[in-house]
């Protein structure tokens, strides 16, 4: 299994935090600053005293000087719910090295850095298994349409994972899935919207090349209070065919044909129309508020992860 | 000769008539190569042009009004233009009659104004600010789409998610220091202490005359105390109107009337009520109703689905242990059964209670476990010595009443909590109560033996017990009710296999939703309005009352202030006087002259 960050990229992602704008809300405690009040060193606001208050909040240095008593609040920390949207459909077992690759390769970089920040962080791929005809069965992993064993529990394990402890799991775990089948991209979205308890830090990462259009899910994720970051991943080949000639080229997730005569005098309007796809979905992002990257799979991990994000201010 | 030559038209025909051979490549999606197509596919339409002055003319003139209209323009310094962020408040007080005819048309009605003060460089986004916060509009200069934005918003009997709104327009205006964010509400939102002001500058625009509201509550019912067929509704009714109301509360179950009280309500004044009712189903909804007229009718009615408490099925597996035995007997909802093993087979039973056994099958129903532990919960699970109880969750359910001083607990396994489970109990150097949800089932474990400890001693223990049978059956001991706030989202376990489901909303128009293969819960979103909703999947029903209840949503005296944060403030505002160009409809009527003057000279030739 080859490891999907190196130890040099792992120790510099350590020195990340995660910048949420908005406060954590989650019901579980974490490092994140709250609107609750709870216990931690950080003062928050006076209350009178009431009959039955603990006594040991009372603030004895303000009784001293007005005769009163005052209860000492303080902000209650809670953690950074994280949710992960990873497309694992057929499209993203393209490109040379594969989309899904590099889209796994920026999951762990983003699970790690929440990880070691104290938060909660959970995967969601999709399509899920429920989409994909499969049966349990030991063994190797299969890129095909079933998914191992191994890649199931992974999934299972991928859920909710919390604590610096789990990161090693974590990485691990990610290393076993495989892409395939047929996503929704809006429905996934929406339900994964639903089901979140908190809204929190929300990233997707997918090629965005879905029949369905993504407008709808990434609205039903921002609508829900998520903070989210869209990275969209195109393979090389999508960016730049080589293949020239009569075609006839099949989906590998529809099954549909679409017949192409395409020769490299037709390059520059083919990268006209991905020009246009690209940039329709910077400004529906930028129109919501959600930050957007676009990545080709063989472009420097670094690059987008040390500079990119940072500069946006999706870690700092 | 020459004739020979004609054996080549067929070699040409079946040129045309030979298929393209083309290769087969498989990629990740058509998607682009679609629209690649379809940019690139172009008709041309072959027409021969006389030649005509008049025509030249013509195209000449066209050409210079469509140059008009499309603005041209010329590279410099200019300031660009203002960003406007509209906020449309969709909430349920919107709804109030005292604006023409409801605030929140008045509402559209202003920002339909502002639109029309929109200059040429300005952009403006429309934002839709109900249960949950919509961008109608992303940043636009074009008035037609802005218009089309606000005219497709409507109201809901959501709670004001403010707050969400402005954090998001503080998002969207980050980059233009010159951006306005225009509120159009009557500030009746109970999160805007949420929401710290940092410069935005925000402009209130007030909806709505008075306040002349009285609502119900809260609404809830419990078990009576004495006879368990009985049930008690409690209603909470609150004037918020600055004069005494008279009015009539009537009660109903499934529509019939069960009782009509007559209240007098102070101004700014609330009061309980509380009915008792005899219900015969296991499961009915109690409506409460206001008969008033006032400015928010939606408020007036409130419902609740209330279900009778029924017996648990508990079924205890274990060698002996007269202590839980007995705990669990003195319970008097509880059925209980014991079995030295668990048997393969369909479990008839709610809750399985295990003592210290590992069954080879394991029962996909909730459980109780006393040092059971499913393989794969915990890794290297060791008994060892531990001292004592060193911290516990008062506020757990579980917990509710239970005083755990004083407990001295000889031996336990020491494991690590999984990530499932929430600690409950906790000593020094291991987790003694777990609980949580494992596969969609609720799990309680105890990690000692009770015979081990003092706790069966104590009064906490049959406490505990009772408290732990409630939470497993998800409250069935007690009768349940259900009272749920607009917006939330309808949540059903069903069994795997289901296809589809349908909801019948409160205006009896229903909905048929696909579900995943696979999927064993069902969730719905789309609960903008107040009322019953009722899915059925399968051979499964259920309803959900889904009410308003929120004071602050019923208060709908419009705010002349808006307090956000801890000090800001933001009071009410005119609009402001602006130049509206008119230079499109100079430019229209000049397109209407040019033709009249075709029409004219056809005419004329004719």
């Amino acid at each position: 299994m080859k490891a999907l960050l190196t130890p040099d990229l792992l120790r510099r992602l350590e020195q990340f935090q995660l910048l949420a704008k908005r406060r954590a809300k989650s019901s579980l405690r974490g490092e994140r600053r709250s609107q609750s009040r709870g216990q931690s060193v950080e003062f928050a606001d006076y209350r009178n005293y009431v009959a039955g208050d603990d006594l040991r909040y009372v603030d004895w240095n303000l009784y001293g000087r007005l005769d009163r008593f005052f209860l000492k609040l303080y902000e209650e920390e809670r953690e950074l719910p994280v949710t992960v949207f990873l497309d694992a459909s057929e499209s993203m077992g393209f490109g040379e090295p594969q989309k899904f690759d590099f889209a796994r390769q920026v999951t762990a970089a983003i699970g790690y850095v929440a990880l070691c920040g104290f938060d909660r962080v959970s995967v969601c791929l999709f399509p899920g298994l429920a989409g994909r005809p499969f049966s349990l069965k030991t063994g190797e992993s299969s890129g095909g349409q079933e998914p191992s064993r191994e890649s199931i529990l992974a999934r299972g394990a991928l859920r909710s994972v919390r604590g610096r402890k789990s990161s090693m799991r974590f990485l691990e775990n990610l290393a076993r899935l495989a892409p395939g089948g047929k996503a929704d991209f809006n429905e996934s979205l929406k339900r994964g919207a639903l089901e979140a308890p908190h809204a929190g830090v929300a990233v997707v990462l997918s090629d965005f090349l879905d029949v369905g259009g993504y407008e709808s899910g990434l609205k039903a994720l921002v609508s829900r209070g998520f903070q989210v970051s869209a990275v969209q991943i195109l393979a090389p080949e999508e960016l730049n065919p080589q293949a020239y000639g009569d075609l006839r080229l099949v989906d590998s997730e529809t099954g549909l044909a679409q017949e192409v005569t395409f020769g490299r005098h037709r390059m520059e309007a083919y990268s006209r129309v991905v020009r246009q796809y690209v940039q329709r979905l910077r400004e529906y992002c930028s129109g919501r508020g959600i930050h957007f990257f676009q990545c080709s799979s063989d472009c420097a991990l670094e690059d987008l992860l040390l500079s990119q994000l940072r500069e946006a201010e999706v870690w700092g | 000769m020459a004739f020979v030559f004609a054996a080549t038209i067929p070699v040409v025909v079946v040129f045309y008539l030979l298929k393209r051979r083309r290769t087969t490549r498989i990629v990740p999606s058509t998607l682009l190569w679609q629209r690649f197509l379809a940019e690139t596919q172009a008709s041309s339409p072959f027409q021969r042009l006389r030649h005509n002055w008049l025509l030249v003319l013509q195209v000449l003139l066209l050409l210079l009004a469509v140059m008009a209209l499309a603005r041209p323009y010329f590279g410099g310094e200019l300031s660009s233009g203002r960003l406007q962020v509209v906020i449309l408040d969709a909430s349920a007080s919107m709804r109030a009659t005292d604006g023409k005819p409801t605030r929140f048309e008045s509402a559209k009605v202003e920002a339909l104004k502002l639109v029309a003060g929109l200059r040429d460089r300005d952009q403006m986004v429309v934002v839709q600010a109900g249960g949950f916060t919509e961008v109608r509009q992303s940043p636009t200069s074009l008035k037609s789409a802005l218009r089309r934005a606000i005219e497709a918003c409507s109201p809901s009997d959501a709670p004001t998610r403010l707050a969400d709104a402005l954090k998001l327009a503080e998002t969207l205006t980050k980059d233009a220091p010159a951006a306005e964010i225009h509120l159009l509400s009557d500030g009746a939102a109970a999160d805007l202490g949420e929401f710290d002001n940092k410069g935005l500058r925000i402009i209130y625009h007030r909806m709505g005359e008075r306040g002349n509201n009285a609502a119900i509550v809260s609404m809830d019912v419990r078990g009576h105390p004495d006879d368990p067929t009985k049930r008690m509704v409690f209603a909470t009714v609150a004037n918020f109107s600055s004069n005494a109301v008279q009015t009539v509360l009537e009660l109903r179950l499934e529509g019939t009337v069960l009782e009509a009280r007559s209240l007098s309500l102070e101004a700014r004044g609330s009061s309980p009520q509380v009915f008792t009712a005899q219900q015969g189903a296991l499961e009915a909804i109690f409506t409460a109703r206001l008969d008033l007229a006032d400015d928010l009718l939606v408020d007036n009615e409130a419902s609740v689905v209330s279900q009778l408490p029924r017996p648990v099925r508990a079924l205890l597996v274990t060698p002996g242990n007269g202590f839980l035995e007995k705990a669990l007997r003195s319970n008097p909802h509880v059925r209980l059964e014991v079995a030295p093993s668990l048997g393969v087979g369909k479990l008839d039973a709610d809750v399985v209670v295990l003592d210290g056994v590992a069954p080879t099958v394991w029962p996909e129903v909730s459980m109780l476990a006393f040092r059971s532990a499913r393989p794969g919960w915990f890794t290297n699970a060791i008994e060892a010595e531990v001292g004592g109880i060193v911290d516990w969750k008062p506020t757990h359910p579980l917990l509710r009443s239970v005083g755990l001083e004083n407990i001295q607990i000889a031996k336990a396994l020491v494991v690590k909590a999984p990530s499932w489970a929430l600690n409950v109990v906790d000593a020094a150097q291991t987790p003694l109560v777990l609980a949580g949800e494992f596969q969609r089932h609720k799990v309680i474990w105890v990690g000692f033996d009770v015979y081990q400890s003092t706790w069966p001693l104590r009064v906490s223990f049959p406490i505990f017990i009772a408290n732990a049978l409630e939470w497993l059956s998800s409250g069935a001991a007690g009768g349940a009710s259900t009272t749920m706030r607009t917006g939330d989202p309808l949540r059903l376990a069903v069994l795997e296999g289901l296809s589809a489901f349908e909801v019948t909303l409160p205006d009896q128009s229903k909905r048929s939703i696909k579900l995943e293969p696979g999927s064993r819960d069902i969730l719905f979103g789309d609960t903008g309005r107040a009322g019953v909703y009722k899915v059925q999947a399968g051979a499964l029903s259920a309803r959900f009352a889904l009410n308003i209840s929120d004071p602050a949503e019923s208060d709908i005296w419009p705010r002349d202030e808006l307090r956000l944060g801890k000090h800001a403030g933001v009071g009410t505002t005119t609009l402001k006087r602006a130049d509206l160009e008119a230079w499109r409809w100079i430019a229209a009527m000049g397109l209407g002259v040019l033709l009249w003057e075709w029409w004219y000279y056809h005419r004329r030739s004719v």
